[in-house]
């Protein structure tokens, strides 16, 4: 009893936390940042209080049902904002120096996932249920666990890419507009990007159009390594899935809906991969918008169906 | 730039001893001596040249020759991609032999690639949304001709391009092998030379092309040997020549691709070897009887042979569930014990959902269970055997039911005991009139009287659902998948290069790396801080940071 009171607090406080650090995250981004530091100190400890509470929640929910956390939809949900903010933390930590564009990615990605989970549309599966026979391995915590840390990360780097391609749209519209006389096209500005830094003092005309340049760099930067490490977590999930299915059901691929929207997935992802050797910047971008698609599909579409062997993770909604 | 032309031994073509090409950094273009006799014939020339990369000029000692075979249409040069055999005469061999060069040369382009992976996601999605396996009535009926889906897509598209089995059909197959071939192509073409030229350490000998890369700096007062000994202790493999340094770390960030295409190749491979050579067979078997291998398992393709274990004799011992205190199913446990032809018992095991029985290369799993019969006694008589058969109701919540007819057995409209269960702990019975009448346990023993008659329920027999398979591909595919793992994690790795040269008393330092862009610049500065100066003056040792 004790448990599930402690769990439903544990939601609702990781749920309002996160709730009033996107408002400071808003605040700051329009109040022109750099004066309000102390607010944004405190934004960040926002997510580290609601990093704390989701695992908090896990754990509770861990013991009091004595399976690992992931067995249906909504678990599943809690642990893809755990993960958001798991990502979240591990880049704060390592980049205390700078200011992180990441966490206006990261916070409300959480929030909405956990929004939605602990909205009223799943209620009844709230309470832990048993496992059914085929789910009761060992292969259930490493298989899981990988592909929704996977999404995770994946998410938040094809969201970077987007918010590349928004800027780097807005940019085109806006100089092209301005300033007939240099005419820029994207191809000059991905030819440049490849040459020397000394170039771009030379060429860009304000101070604006540098640091927007700098910053779809950085976007870029981040958003490739990021995928990357989704990428990593991807193959591992799929992979352990096919062995454990080799185990359970005696067969490593069936063509499940499931499996094949994530080999899909993995697919996107390889493309995406493969478009960034030579050119750098949108085409990569778009590659990645895409994935962001397929990956809400894959997650949540499937599930819709309820057909298949993955059918643990579906709803209906009424 | 200048080359040295060797000739080879060609007979029927007269080549001067001597050129000099200029082959300037991505193009080449060259003027052979105007000779009209070999004009129109393919020029079988071996060149050795320098050839600048982009990693700077090659130190005298290392010279690389490419050899490059001349067509008389302009060549078109790549860095790394020259690649060629010195051909011998005679115009059609030739032409035979250059065609494998010029097939590598098409597969491995890399849009080509991208496109087949579009294509392969593309039928994979496809392959969801449209329904597997069904009638060709359920495909008439869905996609009509009257109606087409966005105006073109009807039955026929699905039926002829063979999209009601997508994953084993023509067009999905034909798919996967020319992207295995690419990535065999590429493989063979791009990567391997990759490595060589990755694994060569070059020197930059100005300061001019330090300066040009990506990330660059120059250190006033310092010493190139002090900045390696700080490499050094990041752990870079650092080189040191007279006044110039490279530096490297992570050359495996390099070599992991080249690892993720073999694995994957390999696990292409082991698919195609298991959808050739597996056999495979389900079987629902009552407690207590026995079936024999062979007579389940069924080829899949055409390189199943069947193996001596075939012959096994599978006897089911005793078929039982776990429950939860909620009363849902935990799971479900068969015993069996593995006879060979002469009646020995080679082996037993009692199998469960997650634990299958492994012999002679034959798995079995536990997949599925039914209800076979019940056995009670009526009115003291018996044991009877009532065959329990299955009802369909929506979802996977099973239910079974058996009769028991009373009374006049001949009249049309007979009337008896129905008796209905959900899983082997439990039955209900219904009276005459479909009335409920009272649950049993098995293993109770109580009687329940029904009409007039007294029903024992002594025993539930369950018969275990199992699935035999044999899959000679699981080794290579299992294989693939480690290596597929290890290697995706190991490309995470960013290879960085660093090259230093010293010039006078300064120190230019330049760096570049393939993956972590964003944070090499601080990891720069931060080695670069810790470069002592060298203040000129005896007295005093350094303060520690430099500004660049």
């Amino acid at each position: 009893m004790i448990f599930s009171t402690l769990e439903h607090i544990l939601t609702h406080i990781s749920f309002s936390v996160v709730s009033i650090v996107i408002t400071i995250h808003f605040l700051t981004l329009f109040l022109l940042v750099d004066e309000v530091v102390g607010l944004y100190d405190s934004s960040e400890k926002g997510m580290i209080v609601t990093f704390f509470c989701i695992t908090g929640l896990l754990v509770t929910r861990w013991i009091y049902s004595g399976h690992f956390p992931l067995s249906d939809l909504y678990e599943s949900l809690i642990f893809l904002s755990w993960g958001f903010s798991l990502i979240h933390m591990v880049s704060y930590l390592k980049f205390k120096k700078r200011k992180n564009n990441l966490s206006a990615i990261t916070a409300p990605s959480a929030i909405f996932t956990q929004g939605f989970a602990t909205s009223g549309l799943l209620t009844k599966m709230h309470q832990s249920a048993i496992l059914a026979p085929a789910l009761q391995s060992q292969w259930l915590m490493m298989h899981v666990s990988m592909m929704v840390l996977g999404y995770a990360a994946l998410l938040c780097g094809s969201l970077l890419s987007v918010a590349l391609l928004v800027i780097t749209f807005r940019k085109a519209i806006k100089i092209i507009g301005e300033n007939n006389n240099f005419s820029f096209s994207f191809g000059k500005i991905q030819y440049m990007n490849e040459r020397s830094n000394v170039l771009l003092n030379t060429y860009f005309l304000s101070s604006k159009n540098y640091y927007r340049y700098q910053l779809t760099q950085q976007l870029d930067r981040w958003s490739y390594r990021i995928i990357s490490l989704g990428f990593i977590f991807l193959t591992i999930g799929i992979l352990s899935g096919a062995v454990w299915a080799n185990e359970a059901w005696g067969s490593y691929w069936n063509w499940d809906p499931k499996e094949t929207w994530a080999f899909i997935t993995w697919t996107v992802f390889a493309i995406y991969f493969h478009t960034r050797t030579n050119l750098e910047g949108v085409n990569s971008a778009l590659v990645a918008s895409m994935g962001f698609l397929i990956i809400w599909i894959c997650y949540f579409g499937v599930n819709l169906l309820g057909i298949g062997l993955h059918s643990y993770g579906s709803f209906t909604l009424n | 730039m200048e080359t040295l032309l060797n000739p080879s031994k060609t007979p029927n073509l007269f080549i001067p001893k001597t050129h000099l090409f200029k082959l300037s950094f991505l193009h080449s273009n060259f003027n052979p001596q105007p000779h009209s006799s070999f004009n129109r014939r393919p020029l079988s020339i071996t060149i050795t040249c320098k050839v600048k990369t982009s990693q700077g000029r090659k130190n005298d000692g290392k010279n690389i020759s490419k050899k490059i075979v001349l067509t008389d249409s302009a060549p078109e040069l790549s860095n790394e991609e020259i690649k060629a055999k010195p051909k011998g005469g005679g115009k059609a061999w030739g032409v035979i032999k250059k065609f494998p060069k010029r097939v590598l040369a098409i597969l491995s382009n890399l849009p080509l690639a991208i496109g087949e992976m579009f294509t392969v996601a593309g039928l994979m999605a496809l392959g969801t949304a449209i329904d597997q396996g069904e009638s060709p009535e359920y495909y008439f009926q869905k996609y009509p001709e009257e109606n087409p889906i966005f105006g073109f897509f009807t039955w026929r598209w699905v039926l002829t391009l063979g999209f009601d089995h997508m994953f084993s059909s023509p067009v999905f197959l034909g798919t996967l092998i020319l992207l295995g071939t690419s990535l065999m192509a590429c493989t063979y073409t791009t990567q391997i030379p990759l490595v060589k030229v990755a694994r060569r350490w070059s020197f930059l000998q100005s300061a001019d092309s330090i300066r040009k890369q990506e990330f660059s700096d120059t250190l006033p007062q310092a010493s190139v040997s002090d900045l390696g000994v700080i490499l050094m202790g990041a752990e870079y493999e650092v080189f040191l020549k007279g006044p110039s340094l490279y530096a490297f770390k992570g050359l495996a960030g390099r070599f992991a691709p080249i690892g993720v295409h073999l694995a994957m190749l390999l696990i292409m491979a082991g698919g195609t070897l298991s959808a050739t050579g597996s056999f495979r067979g389900s079987v629902t078997v009552p407690q207590g009887l026995n079936f024999v291998m062979g007579d389940v398992l069924g080829p899949t393709g055409f390189l199943s042979t069947p193996t001596e274990a075939f012959n096994t004799e599978v006897h089911v011992n005793k078929f039982y569930m776990d429950y939860y205190d909620s009363g849902e199913v935990s799971q479900f446990h068969t015993d069996l014990s593995l006879f060979d032809m002469n009646g020995k018992e080679v082996m037993r095991k009692t199998l469960s959902v997650n634990d299958p029985l492994r012999y002679g290369g034959i798995t079995i799993y536990q997949t599925d269970w039914s209800f076979s019969a019940l056995q009670i006694l009526k009115d003291g008589e018996g044991p009877f055997n009532l065959a329990m058969a299955p009802l369909t109701i929506n979802g996977d919540k099973k239910l079974f039911g058996t009769f028991l007819p009373v009374g006049d057995t001949d009249s049309s409209n007979v009337k008896g005991i129905s008796m209905l269960a959900r899983d082997l702990q439990s039955i209900v019975l219904y009276d005459k009139q479909g009335k409920f009448a009272g649950v049993r346990r098995p293993n109770s023993k109580l009687p329940i009287e029904i009409d007039g008659t007294k029903i024992v329920i002594v025993d539930a027999i369950g018969s275990s659902g199992l699935d035999l398979k044999t899959d000679p591909g699981v080794p290579a595919v299992y294989a693939g998948f480690g290596a597929l793992m290890l290697t995706t994690c190991i490309s995470y790795l960013s290879h960085a290069q660093i090259w230093a040269l010293q010039d006078g008393t300064t120190v230019i330092v330049g760096g570049k790396t393939n993956r972590a862009k964003a944070e090499f610049p601080d990891e720069m500065n931060r080695l670069l801080d810790q470069v002592p100066e060298i203040v000129e003056s005896s007295i005093s040792k350094k303060p520690d940071n430099i500004g660049g």
